[in-house]
């Protein structure tokens, strides 16, 4: 089939999200991505559950929707949602009357924000720095955005929805002043198709610009860089936040093993949105400025660092891209600019794409003249179904080992659905414990075509070894499940140089000597740079 | 407690010097932090593969002219090169550790590289290789037509499918087999237990690598070429020819993931010869606070034993690379961490790395600065009685050059000859 209703162009969380929205109310869905689910900014942020505090004193309206969806995501996606809470400290260096004003608009914004002593914060969260002269506690948590998108993307295919990865949106098939579908290439075949549908939803994130352009539209985009590091171990329990204005490195994120600092905001070159690397500058800044959160992230190994690309829509004239809104941003490109059976859906936040797809399938459903209500806020994704993980783990095993429980929090309610036969209960990845089963299933039902890929539906090589022995032996399992060892090969080869490209800015300590040891056993040992 | 010598560092090049020192009377302490190079083999000691320039090397010793005066092996010289070299392989025979070069020996037993499978199925050249390890004449040293590749049921750790690969493209046919005997099934209960090592332990049990043999040899059919893991023989190679003899064609073994079967073998053997040798050797023990006076080691302390002094003429630190941490690394340095010597780096932290995982790496080469004996400096004053030995020691990228083992055993006969000298 060639004809859909809609066709939603982008595989990240916003598009998979909209893809899902308009499967859910009935429409025939086409997601086209152009490389595989949560590549960019979805897969390349900090993982915040956001509670909106962040934003209550600047920006009062993504705030309002940051706390509404933060409840939402608690209950329907809870297998990808860590509760955790968050802090709001403030430092002898910063202004404690700003204090006052954060709380108050928070409460104004709908936001619990509980002021507490600086005795009982370190009590709650002991790795937060122990010179805090404040602190306040707000409904903050982390959320996974690569088992989110993934989730998003599985719920869309179960209501008919097609994906199509590795598929590139080089032009429009327009009709006069209407968009009819898009011209596609399979980066695999190197094939141009047509496909037609209704509406187009571009989705693309910072890329929107790009198909907007396609289009014949400009979207006036902000491509604000921000670089992250992520390090060995979760120092916090929960999320730490500098109560100030926003400013560079001031959140530190937990999640699952490890902890992340960020961000950074810096303008880029739409041309380097594809090639993102963390420089020095970032990294000495990312430090420091998290030691002050957290002391003991001074003595913390390192595993590696990465940016993502924000897609802001500019407003000002703002050299870094703080203060342009993390609002929403849907565009009718009929009403804007005449060309019809387009729409933009764009800016948001990670936690927001829910909204972002409700806005944008609202939209849609409009154009198209179908009359269905949204159910996301209230259908819980596949693997939120039914109780908590623990309950979940129990009701497939008596007595779940922590590697089922690792499944259990990778794929809920659905773990129960994995094929544990006589093969499948090795472990590949120690520092995930993914076994297997995992690793074949996601082979098998989650379009998994690489190593990389592989790492974004089941955290391999995610852990503390960055992939040192796990990557060769899913490399191996590759090959048996799509049956080309000259591939998994090639594949295993392009995953270590993705690993190395997050661990080349931090490669001193600990990193370092773990690389070390990745090169020996991959030059070496295994011969993987021979012929 | 007062030794003749102290060595810091437990694996190839620590034991090398400890054997060749206590076999000559003298009294070593070795003391060993854990795990080694040696756990991490690929089975085989590279001398030299590759120049600095990337030309690959054929005749190592006829390519020590091209190397660098910073280099170990230009320290040491050619003349005591090419004595060293000749004595390796009856200096590992005496230690109980066979070693067979390749199959294109050279004039007077001077070192040709040969080809090693690796697991990956590519090709790695090696100077000696260990027991099961089969060396190559050259990369189209392929006489097969068709190789069975037999892996255990459920071992991650060994990619049938790869070497397949590697080997179909030579125009050898492939056909891969799984097997499983009741002890191995056994150790998949507990997943992370199915590792080289854990099956290897197994396999030392006569019925079961007897079991193994045989059902490999139910699965011949015609096949010239048998391929299997490296998990045989770790207490005794013997059982690698046995299953040679069992298995009617011939038997090549390929390398698993870490650790390494043949190289933790190796490990043991020249323990336990430097041990039978009267050499004491402290495992699981990080030498600390050394006293150094005069331009002189006067004595070096250990976390386990703590007020205790270990005194001695000389000292070697043989206590690895990064990875090993005889070296560290901070933001802005390479460091010795025990003595505090006078290393060899970049100040620029860009130089260190190549953002390319497979280039040759920086910080691969950099180490202790040495003399001509291998003797260390603190802030540029030379310490008369220690000296370094191994990958600690800079001038070489010995990843890059293959030239890890080698540059271990070289520096280690060196400093070895040169405490006996001094005696």
């Amino acid at each position: 089939m060639k004809d859909f209703d809609v066709i939603v162009v982008g595989g990240g969380i916003t598009g998979a999200g909209t893809a899902r929205d308009c499967a859910l109310r009935g429409l025939s869905v086409l997601l086209i991505e152009r490389d595989d689910i949560a590549t960019g900014a979805t897969g390349r942020n900090h993982g915040l559950l956001h509670s909106g505090a962040r934003y209550a004193v600047t920006d009062r309206e993504s705030a309002a929707e940051c706390i509404s969806e933060n409840m939402i995501l608690k209950k329907v996606a809870r297998h990808c949602v860590d509760d955790t809470s968050g802090l709001f400290i403030t430092l002898p260096e910063d202004d404690l009357a700003y204090q006052a004003t954060f709380v108050e608009s928070c409460h104004a914004a709908g936001i619990k924000a509980e002021v507490i002593d600086p005795k009982e914060a370190l009590k709650m969260e002991p790795s937060v720095n122990p010179g805090i002269i404040g602190a306040v506690k707000v409904p903050d948590g982390c959320v996974d955005p690569f088992r989110l998108c993934s989730a998003n993307i599985v719920d869309a295919k179960l209501h008919g929805a097609k994906i199509a990865l590795r598929s590139e949106v080089v032009g429009f098939i327009k009709e006069g002043d209407t968009v009819r579908g898009v011209k596609v290439l399979d980066r695999s075949t190197h094939q141009v198709t047509d496909y037609y549908a209704r509406v187009v939803v571009n989705a693309a994130g910072i890329w929107g610009h790009h198909i907007a352009s396609l289009a014949g539209v400009n979207i006036g985009m902000f491509p604000a860089k921000g670089a992250l590091l992520i390090f060995a171990h979760r120092v916090n329990g929960m999320v730490i936040n500098r109560c100030r204005k926003p400013a560079n490195a001031d959140i530190l994120v937990p999640g699952d093993t490890v902890c992340v600092i960020g961000t950074t905001s810096t303008r880029v070159p739409y041309e380097e949105c594809d090639n993102m690397r963390v420089t020095p500058e970032e990294v000495s800044l990312l430090l420091s400025e998290g030691a002050k959160l957290a002391p003991c992230l001074e003595h913390t190994r390192i595993l590696r660092g990465y940016a993502g690309v924000r897609p802001l829509v500019s407003a000002d004239n703002d050299p870094s891209g703080r203060n342009i809104s993390r609002g929403i941003v849907c565009l009718d490109h009929e009403s804007r600019d005449g060309v019809k059976g387009l729409v933009s859906i764009t800016g948001g936040k990670l936690m927001t794409y829910r909204l972002m797809a409700e806005i944008a399938t609202d939209t849609v459903c409009r154009k198209l003249g179908v009359e269905a209500t949204c159910q996301t806020a209230k259908l819980p994704l596949p693997g939120s179904e039914g109780g908590g993980l623990e309950k979940i783990a129990k009701k497939i095993w008596d007595v779940p080992t922590t590697a089922q429980k690792a499944l259990v929090g990778r794929f809920g309610a659905g773990a129960a659905h994995l094929d544990f036969g006589e093969d499948k209960g090795g472990v590949i990845c120690e520092c995930e414990e993914v076994t297997v089963a995992e690793v074949d299933a996601a082979a098998e039902y989650l379009d998994v075509n690489d190593l990389v890929d592989l790492r974004r539906r089941t955290r391999v090589g995610m852990g503390t070894c960055q992939g040192e022995l796990c990557a060769c032996r899913a490399a191996g399992r590759l090959a048996k499940a799509n049956g080309c060892a000259s591939k998994a090969r090639n594949d295993l080869k392009a995953f270590m140089r993705e690993r190395w490209k997050g661990m080349y800015p931090v490669a001193w300590g600990e990193t370092l000597r773990e690389a070390s040891y990745t090169q020996w056993v991959y030059s070496e040992v295994l011969g993987l740079n021979e012929d | 407690m007062r030794f003749d010598t102290v060595i810091i560092g437990g694996g190839l090049s620590s034991l090398v010097c400890g054997i060749k020192l206590q076999k000559a009377g003298e009294r070593c302490l070795i003391i060993s932090a854990g795990q080694n190079a040696l756990h991490f083999s690929s089975g085989t000691f590279g001398l030299l593969g590759r120049l600095p320039d990337g030309s690959e090397v054929s005749e190592p010793m006829k390519s020590l002219s091209f190397l660098p005066e910073a280099h170990p092996y230009s320290k040491i010289g050619v003349d005591k090169m090419t004595e060293y070299v000749a004595g390796v392989p009856d200096f590992f025979e005496s230690c109980g550790v066979r070693l067979h070069p390749s199959p294109r020996s050279g004039e007077l037993g001077m070192p040709v590289n040969g080809y090693r499978v690796t697991p990956m199925g590519s090709f790695k050249p090696g100077w000696l290789a260990m027991d099961e390890v089969t060396l190559l004449q050259s990369k189209d040293d392929i006489s097969w037509s068709r190789a069975l590749i037999v892996n255990f049921s459920g071992f991650l750790d060994f990619n049938a499918g790869f070497i397949a690969e590697g080997l179909s493209r030579r125009g050898v046919e492939c056909r891969v087999e799984a097997v499983t005997i009741a002890d191995v099934e056994n150790l998949r209960r507990n997943p992370t237990e199915m590792r080289s090592i854990g099956i290897a332990r197994v396999m030392g049990k006569e019925s079961n690598w007897k079991e193994f043999g045989s059902k490999v040899r139910e699965l011949v059919k015609g096949e010239d070429l048998v391929i299997l893991p490296e998990v045989f023989g770790l207490g005794d190679p013997v059982i690698i020819q046995w299953l040679r003899e069992m298995i009617p064609a011939e038997v090549m073994f390929v390398g698993t993931m870490p650790p390494s079967v043949p190289g933790i073998r190796t490990q043991m053997r020249l323990k336990k010869s430097f041990e039978a040798a009267g050499g004491t050797f402290l495992q699981g023990d990080t030498a600390v606070d050394p006293l150094v006076e005069n331009g002189r080691v006067i004595s070096v302390h250990t976390v386990n034993l703590g007020k205790l002094s270990l005194s001695a003429d000389n000292f070697v630190l043989a206590s690895g690379h990064l990875f090993g941490k005889g070296l560290e690394a901070t933001p802005s340095k390479v460091y010795e961490p025990v003595f505090g010597l006078d290393t060899d780096f970049p100040s620029d932290r860009k130089a260190w790395c190549d953002e390319d995982f497979f280039a040759p790496q920086g910080y691969d080469g950099y180490g202790v600065v040495c003399d001509e004996l291998f003797r260390p400096s603190i802030e540029g004053r030379m310490i008369e009685n220690l000296y370094v030995v191994g990958s600690e020691v800079g001038g070489c990228n010995s990843l890059y050059e293959g030239s890890g083992a080698g540059v271990a055993i070289m520096t280690a006969m060196s400093v070895a000859d040169s405490i006996l000298a001094g005696r």
